[in-house]
């Protein structure tokens, strides 16, 4: 492995202006790394090195660690400049080759062998089978290898480390097709598609294959105020949408966190918080555009490729890639935004009776329900959710029942815009997601929450094999869809069931065991790998259905990361 | 009725939050975009929610152009000053005289003991905070020849070098509510910064406080105009920006209050303070003064 060339820059021997001056040829030059030296300066380096990296945009900065005697906090001020700068403050490494400049010549002079260093780094990165240097321009303008420094914000998604050899980042409609095109190139490889990288079962992220990372088709555009039509981008998050939507008093459901991305969330589902009322988040959807495996771009809907349209509202990750949605939103005025902690000496009593409150509840309030492992002797139900409706009494009316189900340790009610719900979900900051290892959850649909299954849930959570266990609330607008209609068929349960835990082995047997209360899975929530679960995901029509689809748009089966529907099994025709 | 005269000063309380360091830096370039005349963050190192307030600090005054940056205020005990002054000087001289001082002397002594900080009785803060005071004060002094020596209660500094020279004199601007902090701040800082909320009566409160920064001020031969006085407000106003201004210009004229600084985190309250409030303060003011 080669070291990293840095440019040197010595305080106390350039000016204040030299030093900007300089830091920004740098960058402009396409170097990635400057070294602040002069430690008897009496310029305080770490708030030169801040500063500088305040008033860049890519270049890294390095030099000694901030002047606190307290190491607690030195390491705070470190974390701090990597959250505001997206990790371009860094301690200078002493392995790093340092080439010392004090004019844009020197910088210029340095040019070159720096530029050679990063390639042979980058070089040295790369993983086999893949054809880098075959690369587009259009797409190699802002594509990421392991060698970059934008890799470790690029590698990783929210729940799961990896390492791909190559991530693609499309700006438009055309280059996602050119990055399918590249794709087709390398089929033996792992090929995962993220648009906010929350999937738990997608798979945005793999070691040592692609990644179409489509977050740059971010969009929000209102196209039809009459009919409430609005275009959506992929890469667009929820939050965002739901800021955009509230200027016009309207909204579109979409799951329980505004940080996930549109593509992955609309082309499987949506069950959130407005579900009950106005439906799933593809129930609102209209059209789509998408660019599928032969690389053309099509427009699907009921009347254009009503097949296609039929099978991305549900299964779309089998079928190409989506770069714009439109959805048709609903009015939605302020709501009642409840997060209420219910505590219950008895977990399965606890549960049963918030399957009968939550299902038995009216059309416009949706709430969910997150427990852990019980305690010795009582069990803490976190309850949260949404009421649709301005008027602070019925929202207290809807509530109460709730609040009765245990103890009432904590609540927070208030009237809120949707938009402002979806915003408590942080920002993801340009140093990426974080997440490390694979998730380990299982997702079920209980078409009733009965008195056995509240039991055994009760009984799995004792064991600490889960330690996070979500209901979500579906039925209402829901079940008014037909299960042929779209491919997402399980309409009518009750409630979709998650749970999450770290022992594959241990919650895969656990869970298997309560079979007998379920009927089927979303695909969204499910991590387990055997193929079995894909006749969960998709009942038997519905899955004769796509096969066929499958056949038609992706017959040699590029897109098969996720519940892949194999276009060579099953009955042929 | 109290008027110390001074031009009037605007500015925001933004939550340094660690989780929303994108939406931080939004505040802070708004408030600069917005034409108001400061921008402050608190700073509680201890907290493990919010950012580190002096890095901050450097990477807003980075990002912005005209706006005035504090921290609102510094935790001493977490900051030795000799390397604060080194430091604070540096942002000043770098973001070209933007920086001015706000100084307290702590308050959550397990928070700042869990971080490697002495504990300190109440009293003996006080003294630390006036003696880190001379200790900024000494290193910011240029013209003086030799190093930097102090050998006192709390701090030693051994020959340290002065300077860098701030590009502008930074206001030591002090958070004080307690008589010995008021006398402090009367008998030493530029400034008091008290936050609205903390004072026992709220408003009432003011002229007490204020006749005991006055009167250390001139037993320690200084005037009371020496000392800026400033205010912070955890929220925003009233809803009509008219009736806002009435009270904020209320506060400068009958208390010699001249910086008002907002909390909130909330774009639309900056706007609006800039926009509409701060104007209409300063008519009433000139008006009347």
């Amino acid at each position: 492995m080669t070291n990293e060339v840095a440019i040197e820059l010595t305080l106390g021997e350039l000016s204040l202006d030299e030093l900007t001056a300089l830091t920004r040829h740098a960058e402009a030059t396409d170097l990635d790394l400057v070294v602040l030296t002069g430690e008897d300066a009496l310029l305080d380096p770490w708030t030169t090195a801040v500063w500088l990296a305040g008033r860049t945009e890519r270049i890294r900065i390095a030099t000694g660690r901030p002047g606190s005697p307290l190491p607690a906090v030195a390491a705070k001020a470190l974390a701090s400049a990597e959250a505001l700068s997206g990790g371009r403050v860094l301690v200078a490494d002493p392995a790093f080759v340092r080439l010392p400049a004090r004019s844009t010549d020197d910088v210029d002079g340095h040019a070159p062998a720096v530029h050679a260093a990063r390639r042979e780094r980058r070089l040295a990165h790369r993983r086999p089978g893949i054809a880098y240097d075959d690369l587009p321009a259009s797409l190699a303008a802002t594509a990421v290898e392991p060698g970059d420094p934008a890799y470790r914000g690029a590698s990783s998604t929210y729940l799961r480390g990896g390492s791909p050899g190559l991530v693609l980042r499309p700006r438009s409609a055309t280059e996602v097709a050119h990055a399918v095109a590249f794709a087709r190139g390398h089929r033996d490889l792992p090929l995962g598609v993220r648009s906010g990288g929350h999937g738990v079962s997608g798979r945005s992220t793999n070691d040592g294959g692609l990644v179409v990372d489509v977050g740059a088709l971010d969009e929000v555009e209102v196209i039809d105020e009459e009919h409430h039509l609005v275009r959506i981008g992929p890469g667009a998050r929820w939050k965002d949408v739901a800021a955009v939507l509230d200027g016009h008093g309207w909204a579109i459901g979409s799951g329980d966190y505004g940080g996930v991305g549109v593509g992955g969330l609309a082309t499987a589902g949506g069950i959130g918080f407005l579900s009950r009322k106005h439906g799933l988040t593809i129930d609102q959807l209209r059209a789509v555009e998408l660019v599928l495996a032969d690389g053309s771009r099509v427009r699907a809907s009921r009347e254009e490729r009503p097949d296609l349209f039929w099978a991305v509202r549900g299964a779309g990750a089998n079928l190409g890639i989506v770069t714009a949605f439109e959805f048709e939103a609903s009015e939605v005025d302020l709501v009642g935004w409840a997060q209420l902690v219910v505590v219950v000496s008895d977990l399965a009593d606890g549960l049963r009776r918030f399957g009968e409150v939550a299902s038995g509840a009216p059309r416009d309030t949706t709430v969910f329900l997150v427990t852990g492992r019980p305690q010795r002797d009582q069990a803490v139900l976190q309850l949260y959710g949404m009421v649709e409706s301005a008027d602070p009494e019925v929202v207290i009316e809807r509530l109460t029942p709730f609040a009765e189900i245990g103890a009432l340790a904590r609540q927070q009610v208030v009237l809120a815009r949707y938009a402002d719900v979806m915003a408590i979900a942080a920002d993801v900051g340009p140093e990426g997601h974080r997440g490390y290892g694979e998730p380990v959850t299982r997702s079920a649909y209980a078409p009733r929450l009965t008195p056995e299954l509240a039991a055994d849930t009760a009984a799995l959570l004792d064991t600490g094999l889960v330690h996070f266990f979500q209901l979500r609330t579906m039925g209402g607008a829901i079940a008014d869809v037909p299960a042929d209609a779209t491919a997402f068929a399980h309409r009518t349960p009750d409630f979709q069931v998650t749970a999450m835990g770290a022992d594959r082995t241990g919650l895969d047997a656990a869970w298997d065991a309560l079979a007998p209360h379920f009927d089927g899975l979303y695909l969204s929530f499910e991590t387990d790998p055997r193929p079995e679960r894909l006749h969960d995901a998709f009942p038997p029509p519905t899955l004769a259905r796509l096969r066929e689809i499958k056949r038609r748009y992706d017959p040699e089966n590029l897109f098969r990361d996720n519940f892949n529907i194999d276009p060579q099994e099953g009955p042929h025709d | 009725m109290t008027d110390y005269g001074h031009d009037l000063l605007f500015g925001t309380f933004v939550t340094p939050s660690a989780q929303g360091a994108g939406h931080v830096l939004d505040l802070a370039v708004a408030a600069d975009r917005a034409g108001l005349d400061l921008v402050t963050f608190q700073d509680h190192p201890y907290q493990s929610a919010f950012l580190d307030t002096w890095t901050l600090l450097a990477y807003a005054a980075a990002r912005t152009e005209r706006i005035h940056l504090a921290g609102n205020v510094l935790n001493l005990p977490l900051r030795p000053p000799a390397l604060l002054a080194r430091a604070a000087a540096s942002l000043d001289v770098l973001s070209g005289g933007r920086l001015e001082l706000g100084l307290g002397s702590g308050a959550f002594w397990d928070g700042i003991e869990a971080m490697g900080g002495r504990r300190l009785t109440p009293a003996e803060g006080v003294r630390a905070l006036r003696e880190g005071i001379g200790v900024i004060r000494e290193v910011w002094d240029t013209d003086t020849k030799g190093g930097v020596h102090h050998r006192g209660e709390f701090y030693t500094v051994d020959g340290a070098k002065r300077g860098p020279r701030p590009a502008h004199e930074i206001g030591i601007w002090v958070g004080a509510y307690k008589p010995k902090m008021l006398e402090l701040t009367g008998a030493v800082a530029d400034g008091w910064l008290p936050s609205m909320s903390y004072l026992p009566d709220g408003a009432d409160s003011l002229p007490g406080l204020n006749a005991r920064i006055d009167d250390a001020a001139v037993a320690a031969g200084r005037a009371p105009r020496d000392v800026r006085r400033l205010l912070n407000f955890m929220d925003a106003g009233p809803a009509s920006s008219a009736d806002w201004a009435e009270q904020l210009a209320d506060l400068a004229l009958t208390h010699g209050i001249s910086g008002f600084i907002v909390g909130g985190d909330d774009l639309a309250t900056t706007e609006r303070l800039a926009a509409e409030v701060a104007p209409a303060v300063r008519e009433i003011v000139s008006k009347e003064r």
